[in-house]
């Protein structure tokens, strides 16, 4: 582990958990204004970032308010001002941010914050769990879903040129201890290559007492509709953005992760699509499936907010099932990423049966052996209309 | 792919035990990951630490439910929920003063060797922090990593009591190796 702020080079791997990779990445980024509050499982970033600023190689204005809803509070004027901004929460924090959640989005505040995954009260408790930031889809964020520190690492960075390409605010969302407390290798780029992805941010308008504009003002109807349909435009960019983002940072590490990842989709009958830390132990399932002659395959969903429709019909056109892996419950409602791909794919011709399963809610743990077993259901059962609860 | 599970309580030091564990086998090349799981790391609670070693890249995000070998840091832990990851040929190492004839006698069908944990690190001044003497002797007795690699992974972590806590690893290592030859005799 790299446990002083020495520079890591880009072609070495360290031993990094995903906490400490989206605070390299932070770091990276070179953010002018960091307002955080620490809350389990997140608060490893916290640390990380104020040791990198107190060693002077950190050199942003860390706020530490008395709560996540004035860290949000921090984040939206900072923004607006000009600077780039970073800041990182879980579970309860970032419910506490809820209102300004979707303030941020509607003043094109191009935040970019690290939720990681964790349950929500009551109980209590500190299992990964993705409700906590599935239930802040509404709010204008775009939200990425990864599955390793690595990811964490190379999407935060990207998520800075998405965020300031369209002036939208982004979350990327990491599994509580697979990923935030898994300590692994990661690659950590060079300052000079990260420099080169990310120039300094430059808005077209900011808030300035020399130059006066203003924003959030009382409008009509007429004019709060056109600026929710320039926020939809936005959105309709991002998976350009997004993709430009990945190829350059592709051309320049090597490591590219896409909108959605088809893993060993080649001929597939069935497809297993899930989001985050879940889609890693669901590679060693394929890989097993597959070594047993089972046509079966991964659809892993990275992006979620917009959510990549055009994509997800293209990888799933001709396959029979779709098993849909939840690590979230929508009470009501089951598991959201099965309501979201039934709406997705509703009216595709020959469209898949799509079979929702909450697995893995509360943290419950997901083997290779227990996904074997959910796929082996799936010939034997019609699809039900409502998430069905496994384990 | 070796699995490891090292089991103890909040402030014994489980979890940066594997750390360490983790951080030599990579440095002897290996592809690495450890985590820990615990309700709110509370000191007291019970602490899982999850450690995997391959020659490839590890993508599994779950927990480990069979265990190649097992580092129990209190015996107080062994039982039914820490013996279900179990198969009868995991080893397990446990911190404790009992020989390996009264575990063979507790608990057959279980491969369970002792160290004794306590009175390597008093003897080196290191009190009630067992995880340096507990790591030399769960190197030797899963034969892995090299020891000087571990002694190295400890040291750069520079623990306030560096030289006492090399020593007691050494020492660990050294118990583990009289003690599997008892087993074995």
């Amino acid at each position: 582990m790299n446990a002083n702020g020495a520079m890591p080079s880009q072609e070495k791997p360290v031993l990094l958990t995903g906490n400490h990779a989206v605070a390299w990445a932070a770091r990276l980024a070179r953010p002018k204004v960091v307002p955080l509050y620490p809350i389990t499982p997140q608060t490893p970033i916290l640390e990380k970032l104020t040791e990198f600023q107190a060693e002077g190689e950190f050199d942003a204005e860390v706020i530490t308010p008395e709560s996540e809803h004035s860290v949000m509070a921090a984040c939206i004027p900072a923004s607006l001002a000009g600077a780039r901004v970073f800041t990182a929460t879980a579970s309860q924090g970032l419910l506490l941010m809820h209102e300004l959640l979707h303030y941020a989005s509607g003043a094109r505040a191009p935040i970019v914050m690290a939720n990681v995954n964790r349950t929500l009260a009551s109980p209590w408790a500190f299992w990964p769990d993705e409700t906590d930031s599935l239930s802040q889809r509404d709010t204008g964020w775009i939200q990425y879903y990864v599955e390793s520190a690595q990811e964490s690492l190379d999407t935060v960075i990207q998520a800075f040129r998405v965020a300031e390409r369209e002036l939208l605010p982004v979350m990327v969302n990491l599994d509580a201890f697979y990923v935030s407390h898994a300590l692994e290798p990661v690659r950590v780029p060079t300052p000079e290559l990260v420099d080169a992805f990310l120039p300094p941010y430059t808005p077209p308008h900011r808030l300035d007492t020399a130059k006066v504009e203003s924003w959030g003002n009382v409008v009509t109807p007429d004019m709060y509709y056109r600026h929710r349909r320039a926020l939809g435009e936005a959105m309709d960019e991002v998976y350009s953005a997004a993709l430009e983002a990945d190829d350059e940072w592709g051309e320049l590490t090597g490591r590219r992760y896409g909108l959605v990842e088809r893993y060993r989709c080649e001929g597939a009958r069935s497809v297993i699509v899930t989001m985050g830390s879940m889609c890693g132990t669901a590679r060693d399932a394929v890989d097993a499936m597959r070594d047993a002659g089972l046509m079966i395959g991964l659809l892993k969903v990275r992006l979620f907010r917009p959510l990549p429709v055009q994509a997800l019909r293209a990888a799933l056109a001709g396959v029979a099932d779709v098993l849909v892996l939840d690590r979230n419950y929508s009470p009501g409602h089951g598991g959201v990423l099965h309501q979201e791909l039934r709406a997705a794919l509703y009216g595709m011709a020959d469209a898949p049966r799509i079979h929702g399963y909450l697995a893995g809610v509360g943290g419950v743990n997901v083997s290779p052996g227990k996904i074997a077993e959910f796929a082996r259901m799936l010939s034997a059962n019609e699809p039900q209309p409502d998430s069905v609860w496994v384990r | 792919m070796l699995q490891i599970v090292i089991q103890g309580r909040g402030g014994q030091g489980a979890q940066t035990a594997g750390n360490l564990l983790a951080t030599a086998f990579f440095a002897e090349g290996r592809e690495v990951q450890s985590f820990a799981s615990y309700g709110g790391a509370r000191r007291g609670t019970p602490v899982s630490s999850f450690i995997r070693v391959d020659d490839r890249p590890i993508r599994l995000r779950c927990d480990i439910e069979q265990a190649d070998a097992i580092l129990c840091f209190d015996a107080s832990l062994l039982e039914g929920r820490l013996l279900e990851i179990a198969r009868p040929d995991t080893l397990i190492v446990v911190n404790s003063s009992r020989t390996p004839e009264q575990y063979a006698e507790q608990m057959p069908g279980y491969r369970v060797i002792p160290v004794d944990g306590i009175s390597i690190s008093r003897r080196h001044g290191l009190g009630r922090i067992v995880n340096s003497a507990l790591l030399g002797a769960f190197a030797r007795a899963i034969e892995a990593p090299k020891l000087g690699v571990l002694t190295r992974a400890l040291g750069e972590r520079a623990p306030k009591l560096r030289d006492e806590n090399i020593a007691a690893c050494e020492e660990g290592y050294r118990w583990m190796e009289v003690q599997l030859q008892r087993v074995a005799a």
